[in-house]
């Protein structure tokens, strides 16, 4: 019975969070291009779609919580984290790389040129959301050094990365619905979808978190079983 | 129909400038097929754009004149 | 109720299809005579002016060399151009620079300016090949120092000597109207493209390198280029030469207009520089099998080469025969010809006139009157493709010398324009032709109804194109064509609307194609003979009593076109 919940609620998590945007990728009216370039462009909707998929993976989720051990989800959490990040620090340069392979624009000019464009908002919002995206990668990163600092320890932490990653979610969503080229309605609203259902469970869980009664009874109301 | 559609535009204008015969013209922020008749398929938009938006075919939109048939 | 029951009457469904057709051109700019529907307030149209000692009209290779020699030899420059900077014009998309390097050629320049003018027959003015030989290698070294040599596309490295010397470019301006006073250049006028705004120039000296021109022909990336220069300048008097003689570019049957597809991975090389290769490439000689054996032809770029002899047709040398690679070839083909065919293309079905109304490079355009790119006008020069300096002669001769041809030849009209600006005194310009000028630019935004520039373009290119009129050439059939371009001239030119800044470029391009037309017919029934890329059909032999001589063309005291002959051995007089 456990086991198949289990199974049951990896199979929605990939359905949903690999298999919708392949699948809007596939009904989107963007040309096709070269194999590379649009594998390039699936990581980096993937990626993206993962880095949504993290407000699902964290303590906020008390569905996944009931299924699985804390442990188990912050390993899945940091993995899946850590190389989505990946790819979207390199998304800027893998704009480019397939220049390399081509006549045209060479790929350093089109990165200048690209990164330098500031009087267009929607590459301004990606550079802070990039930069903001890099402070959560490093912060997460020397966490255990960068917990005792906060005055309220461990929540005090929570706190921070949450808000990193809703600033990053927002910056990123608006920068790829202004500019991406896959980031048509339906993969905007799925986005958008995936980005408020995420801030609703943050928010549920600060809110539980805030008042210094016992948060159990509050949680457990509103956790699905 | 000639320089076919602009995805992904980041509004950086090089497109505009780099046509020779003036086809691409920014609205809100955007560059726009504004005069595809005359367009010559040379594909320098699309090789001047920083990241690569712009998509190519190789038909005209409009009659083409030929010396013999 | 009976109705007649006409077979021949469009039943309501084709109408409405019709009319769905006709209504689809309009929207594409095509309809013909209309009303004008101007899109921007004509009189809040602004004018800006800008002095200097020399102005540069051209953005390509030629330009780039006038400008930065006419700076350094200590003139105030400024770059006007209707697009960008190496990406306008056909400079993008030549890839072959000639050089001639003495450390690696056997032959001299003296036997290299034999060669070309065996090929050419005589019609090269040796002054220019020699020219372009002896300055070919330091011009390279130029551009192999901004980084020409290392990428596809050319504005990054042209704008590297223009930053450093911050020499003003003004870029999307269309220069329409040069203006004379006293007798000698005084400047230019045009509009922005991208602002209601018309544009003029008082300058002591201009240098005209506006490149070639054609009628925006399909296969061929010409569509920006229709002999504005020469057009201008003919309106203030230069003579203009080198009309009759035609480049002979074929496209591919399917997708004829697909010019980046036609010419394989030509326009995404890096530019590289080639040795002395003189050729005799005339193009034209697919023209003529097609008037002879019918269509489609065979051996477009890249297939295999049909070896059967077609009997009559150009002449071709006999130290030249077989030695032509059909259409090009290799890498930098001459005036440029593409590779082999890309994939998805099969080799072979072929159609000529994709730059149908260009001439050979650098044969057509103003009348040098000396070595050093000067007009009949003074203070007004040209360089590269809008000079007619016969550099190459009618034919294509040495591979790869159209570029080098072009920088070549920039530099040395820079400096020769700065050193008359030197002594020059400011021109003036009165206000009154200031506004003459200016109401004459907007006059086309200002119609109420006219002719679609479009529309007449696709009138011209329905006269001009067809491989009977101006490739396989007859003196009755020209005459015909000449009425129509006549037409064309006197009852459409001057009723050309236009609704906005893109339209206003479309309608005096398409009043200097018409103009341009007129010259090429005139010129080519003029030439009673068939020599290099000219070939009459009525005429076909090389007539070297009467015809070992240019054609030069000027405009009249009462407006009209006139022709005579400058004999290849002299300088106009
Ligand atoms: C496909 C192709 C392949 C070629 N391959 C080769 C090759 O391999 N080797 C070689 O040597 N040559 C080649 N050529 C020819 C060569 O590119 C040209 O001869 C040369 O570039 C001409 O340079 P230019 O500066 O004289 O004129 P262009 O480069 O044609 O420049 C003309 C300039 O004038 C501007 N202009 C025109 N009218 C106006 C106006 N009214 N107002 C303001 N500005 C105006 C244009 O915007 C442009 O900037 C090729 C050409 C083509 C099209």
């Amino acid at each position: 019975m456990k086991l198949s919940a289990r199974t049951f609620a990896i199979i929605a998590g990939v359905a949903i969070f690999v298999g919708l945007p392949l699948l809007f990728y596939a009904l989107g009216d963007a040309p096709r291009r070269t194999i590379l370039k649009e594998a390039l462009s699936i990581l980096t909707l993937l990626a993206f779609t993962m880095m949504l998929g993290q407000f699902f993976l964290a303590r906020s989720n008390e569905t996944l919580l009931s299924l699985f051990r804390p442990p188990q989800i912050q390993k899945v959490h940091k993995v899946i984290a850590y190389t989505a990040i990946g790819v979207i620090f390199l998304h800027p340069a893998l704009i480019v790389l397939p220049r390399f392979l081509e006549g045209g624009i060479r790929p350093w000019d089109a990165f200048v040129t690209m990164i330098t464009d500031w009087g267009n908002l929607g590459i301004v919002l990606g550079l802070v959301a990039w930069g903001v995206m890099v402070v959560l990668g490093v912060t997460v990163f020397f966490r255990k050094n960068l917990i005792p600092r906060f005055t309220l320890r461990y929540r005090g932490w929570r706190y921070f990365h949450g808000a990193l990653a809703v600033s990053f979610t927002i910056l990123a969503l608006w920068h790829s619905i202004a500019l991406g080229r896959h980031t048509d309605l339906a993969m905007s609203v799925f986005f958008v979808t995936l980005a408020l259902l995420g801030f609703a469970l943050l928010a549920r869980l600060y809110w539980a978190a805030a008042p210094k009664k016992p948060s159990n009874a509050l949680i457990s109301g509103g956790a699905a079983t | 129909m000639t320089i076919k559609s602009i995805n992904g535009c980041i509004g950086c204008e090089e497109c505009v400038k780099s046509c020779p015969c003036d086809v691409i013209r920014m609205e809100r922020g955007k560059a726009v097929i504004a005069y595809p008749a005359d367009c010559q398929i040379c594909h320098l938009c699309r090789m001047y754009c920083p990241v690569d938006a712009i998509e190519m075919a190789p038909e005209k939109s409009i009659p083409v004149i030929v010396p013999w048939g | 109720m009976t109705a007649p029951n006409d077979a021949t009457a469009p039943t309501r469904r084709t109408f409405l299809a019709l009319s769905g057709a006709t209504a689809g051109l309009a929207s594409l700019g095509m309809a013909a005579w209309a009303q004008n529907n101007v899109e921007i307030d004509v009189d809040a149209v602004t004018n800006t002016t800008h002095a200097t000692d020399v102005l540069v009209i051209g953005g390509g290779m030629a330009g780039l060399f006038a400008a930065v020699k006419a700076h350094d030899a200590g003139a105030a420059t400024m770059i006007v151009s209707k697009g960008r900077l190496g990406s306008s014009g056909l400079t993008p998309f030549g890839k072959g620079f000639f050089v001639f390097d003495p450390a690696t050629e056997t032959g001299t320049i003296g036997d290299f300016v034999a060669a070309v003018s065996r090929s050419a027959l005589g019609t090269n003015n040796p002054v220019y090949t020699r020219q372009l030989a002896e300055h070919s290698l330091d011009r390279a070294r130029e551009l192999t120092d901004w980084g020409f040599f290392d990428q596809t596309l050319a504005n990054r490295p042209f704008m590297r000597p223009i930053t450093e010397r911050a020499i003003p470019l003004l870029e999307r301006v269309v220069i329409t109207h040069l203006i004379k006073e006293d007798g000698r250049i005084a400047g230019a006028a045009g509009f922005r493209l991208d602002a209601e705004e018309t544009v003029t120039i008082r300058a002591k000296s201009v240098i005209l390198c506006t490149g070639a021109g054609g009628f925006k022909p399909n296969g061929f990336p010409l569509g920006d280029l229709t002999h504005d220069g020469s057009i201008m300048a003919y309106q203030i008097g230069a003579k203009i030469t080198g009309k009759e003689w035609n480049d002979g570019h074929s496209t591919r049957s399917t997708n004829p207009a697909a010019c980046y597809d036609g010419w394989g991975d030509m326009f995404e090389r890096i530019p590289s520089t080639n040795g002395v290769e003189v050729h005799h490439d005339l193009g034209v000689d697919i023209n003529y099998r097609a008037y002879m054996t019918g269509n489609p032809v065979a051996g477009g770029p890249g297939a295999e080469q049909p070896t059967d002899e077609i009997a009559g047709g150009p002449f071709v040398p006999e130290e030249f025969k077989n030695r032509a690679p059909p259409e090009g070839g290799g890498p930098g083909g001459k005036g440029g010809a593409p590779g082999g065919p890309p994939p998805g293309f099969s080799p072979g079905a072929n159609v000529g006139g994709a730059s149908a109304g260009m001439a050979i490079h650098k044969s057509e355009g103003l009348v040098p009157v000396d070595d050093r790119c000067a007009s009949n006008i003074p203070g007004l020069y040209a360089a590269g493709d809008a000079l007619g300096s016969h550099m190459a002669g009618g034919i294509y001769t040495q591979i790869g010398s159209s570029l080098a041809g072009s920088a070549v030849q920039g530099a040395i009209a820079g400096e020769a324009a700065a050193e008359y600006a030197g002594l020059a005194d400011t021109p003036v310009i009165p206000d009154a032709r200031i506004a003459e000028i200016v109401a004459e630019i907007l006059a086309p935004l200002r119609r109420e109804a006219g002719y679609g520039p479009a529309w007449v373009t696709q009138t011209l290119q329905g006269i001009m194109i067809p491989n009977f009129v101006l490739y396989i050439k007859k003196g009755t059939m020209m005459q015909a064509a000449l009425a129509y371009v006549e037409e064309l001239r006197d009852h459409h030119a001057p009723m050309l609307r236009a609704a906005n800044m893109h339209e206003l470029r479309l309608a005096f391009e398409t009043r200097n194609m018409i103009l341009s037309a007129e010259m090429k017919l005139r010129a080519s029934l003029m030439r009673t003979e068939s020599r290099c890329s000219h070939y009459r059909l009525d005429y076909p032999e090389l007539d070297d009593e009467n015809w070992r001589a240019w054609i030069n063309i000027h405009q009249s005291a009462d407006g009209s076109m006139q022709l005579e002959k400058q004999p290849f051995d002299a300088w106009p007089i």
